[in-house]
């Protein structure tokens, strides 16, 4: 009976300055849409991280952007151009706290040619500026085909 | 100048295709026998115009040609835009089946009312067959582009400036498809003169 009150304090011990711990640690967030990257941030699971700032850098340790979260720990840009390494996003949460949040080129190379207006538009654009030639000949033909067939329906009608 | 699908409003485009389809009804009762052909010509060149672009600048730009197939073959325009709009919304994704109605309106209207307001100037003199051209081209892209930007307005008021964006950024289109339509009437009033039905007369 001792030696289980004797665990019980000390996995009390052990649980109370973990749970503390989890109290402060900082967590952040980040994923691409429609050419931006949005990120969340926050302390634990319940606690927003507001008005931290994030800096954003490249493979070689340069800064791309730097911003503050909002009242909901959120912040998001727009993916600049050229951009050609992994990002690495960073949450400064006050002194010793920080975290970071990864994102490879892929994933960003990936989602941005998918919703980007103006690479939509880029293919748009390439698509109308190279049709088939076989698909003008065959509307061509159609049409001609169409004008046929109503030549033919007149002619019936006025010989009646 | 073609409207994509998503873009207009479920009333806008279902009076674009009552009118569209009125139109077409009264163009094929007008087609004349002897025209049928000129009336294929003249689609397939408005088919194909719009594969052809121009770059002015930083912006690229193609030509619509509806009005010279609206001054050449008035109400028979309709069917014949129709038509070209169709194929062209299947095999190259301009514009889209849901919005043909409303794009046959944008562009056969003003193709229309170029052929009665232009065609009695045609063979009068050259300068006023290459005028009239040039006008009917002109004033059918402004008319068309009009035509657009209500469309857009009566699906969300809001659209009012992009309409406004959109009839500013077609007018190098209608000096240029104004010089095109001019240059065509005048030559094919010297080498085709049976197409133009002035002529006929």
């Amino acid at each position: 009976m001792k030696i289980e009150k004797i665990l019980f304090v000390c996995l009390v011990l052990v649980l109370v300055p973990l749970n503390i711990a989890f109290a402060h640690k900082v967590i952040i967030f980040a994923w691409v849409e429609d050419g931006m990257i949005y990120s969340q941030s926050s302390f634990g699971s319940k606690r927003k991280a507001k008005n931290c700032a994030i800096k954003v850098e490249n493979e070689k340790g340069f800064i791309i952007h730097k911003g503050l979260t909002d009242q909901e720990g959120n912040h998001s840009f727009k993916i600049p151009k050229n951009i050609d390494s992994d990002l690495v996003l960073t949450l400064v949460a006050g002194t010793g706290h920080q975290a970071q949040w990864k994102i490879s080129i892929d994933e960003i190379v990936a989602k941005s040619s998918d919703k980007d207006i103006p690479t939509i538009m880029g293919k748009k654009e390439n698509l109308e500026k190279s049709p088939s030639i076989l698909k003008i000949l065959t509307g061509i033909a159609m049409i001609f085909i169409l004008a046929m067939a109503a030549k033919f329906f007149k002619k019936g009608k006025t010989l009646k | 100048m073609h409207i994509s699908e998503g873009v207009l409003s479920g009333p806008v485009l279902a009076t674009g295709a009552v009118f569209a389809l009125a139109g077409t009804y009264i163009g094929l009762k007008k087609i004349d026998y002897d025209r049928i052909v000129h009336v294929a010509i003249l689609a397939s060149a408005f088919f194909v115009a719009s594969l052809i672009h121009v770059n002015i600048g930083p912006a690229s730009v193609h030509l619509i040609l509806n009005g010279i197939v609206g001054l050449l073959l008035g109400f028979a325009a309709i069917p014949a835009i129709l038509t070209a709009l169709l194929l062209q919304a299947v095999f190259f994704q301009y514009g889209g089946l849901t919005t043909l109605g409303v794009n046959v309106v944008v562009m056969a209207v003003p193709a229309v009312l170029a052929h009665y307001l232009f065609l009695p100037l045609l063979g009068k003199s050259s300068t006023l067959t290459f005028t009239a051209g040039f006008l009917a081209g002109l004033f059918s892209i402004l008319f068309s582009s009009i035509l657009l930007g209500l469309a857009l307005w009566f699906t969300n008021q809001n659209f009012f400036e992009t309409s406004l964006a959109i009839i500013t950024a077609y007018i190098p289109v209608m000096i240029i498809e104004g010089i095109v339509t001019g240059f065509c009437v005048a030559f094919l009033l010297k080498v085709y003169p049976e197409i133009i039905p002035v002529k006929k007369k």
